[in-house]
């Protein structure tokens, strides 16, 4: 094996692949108290004028199914403490919500990726993941901001 | 809530409140079947020893749980989630086993068919034993841009 393939390579961005599937989408849809029909009925959302029933708004947290926590930090090499780690902010923009039946097209990189001081003293680092998601037609379909605080040492 | 009410622009102005919309009380079978649905299998979520072994007194919610029910609420308030352009939600605190979640929206401005509202969700419970929490606690803080028909 050549010596550069042992060492942990950081990469710039993660790509991979995100079906949208009619039964973890009821699934998701149930979990997070999402009723309405169109989210849960292929009849009710075809009658909505839409293809198939849609992803609720914070489907694509399920992305961790397909790149997890480990994943994700052994390639873009953010180096936290996960012992530290708080789930800071989420954000989502829309253009469409995902259907049942495509599979989007996810990119993953660190955005943002900064310390300040906390209130308490000690610094806090704020690591934000944005997940760009496109379509089979290669439009961007929604963007996810998942942004990770890593707490200071020194406060409890 | 069952199919949201059909919602345009004319009656939307700012002030406007929205809610309370209450979820829970929350269980910990919340919590597994949110992980298994989600894929966040972070076992502080549901295993109670671990939870202990990393501080906590017992499971706790995950965020994007709550971030999930606000969701819900805001979509339902505007029509369903295919209106919703952008949310976004900033996690200020824990919500234990017991709470109940209660989801409040205003909305801030509109600018064409497009309202954007603040929005809060709310704990509300005793909290686990030992840790004397405030009875009601802003758990999650977020906004939301919605376009509706005109």
């Amino acid at each position: 094996m050549a010596e550069a393939d042992q060492v942990d390579q950081v990469e710039k961005e993660i790509r991979f692949d995100l079906p949208i599937e009619r039964a973890k989408v009821q699934e998701f849809a149930i979990a997070v108290g999402e009723d309405n029909p169109i989210c849960l009925d292929i009849e009710a959302a075809r009658q909505a004028g839409l293809p198939d029933i849609v992803a609720p708004p914070t489907f694509t947290a399920t992305q961790i199914l397909v790149v997890n926590r480990d994943e994700r930090e052994r390639r873009l090499g953010a180096n936290l403490d996960y012992g530290r780690v708080l789930h800071g902010e989420q954000e989502f923009h829309y253009e469409r919500l995902p259907f049942a039946g495509e599979v989007l097209s996810g990119v993953m990189r660190i955005s943002k990726d900064f310390t300040k001081e906390g209130k308490r003293g000690g610094t806090m680092r704020f690591v934000t993941y944005e997940s760009i998601f496109t379509d089979a037609q290669g439009e961007i379909v929604l963007t996810a901001y998942y942004t990770l605080i890593e707490t200071s040492k020194d406060v409890g | 809530m069952g199919a949201p009410q059909h919602i345009t622009l004319e009656g939307i102005t700012p002030g406007m409140d929205f809610g309370p919309v209450v979820f829970g009380p929350l269980s910990r079978e919340d919590f597994v079947r949110y992980a298994e649905a989600s894929g966040d299998d972070n076992p502080i979520h549901q295993d109670e020893e671990y939870a202990r072994s990393q501080g906590a007194p017992t499971v706790f919610a995950m965020g994007m749980l709550a971030a999930g029910y606000l969701a819900h609420a805001v979509a339902d308030w505007f029509g369903g989630p295919q209106h919703v352009a952008r949310y976004k939600v900033r996690f200020t605190t824990r919500a234990w086993p017991g709470d109940e979640i209660i989801c409040t929206g205003k909305v801030e401005s509109l600018e064409g068919s497009r309202v954007t509202v603040s929005l809060e969700a709310r704990r509300h419970g005793d909290g686990p034993e030992g840790l004397n929490l405030d009875e009601e606690q802003v758990a999650l803080i977020g906004e939301a841009e919605v376009d509706l028909p005109e």
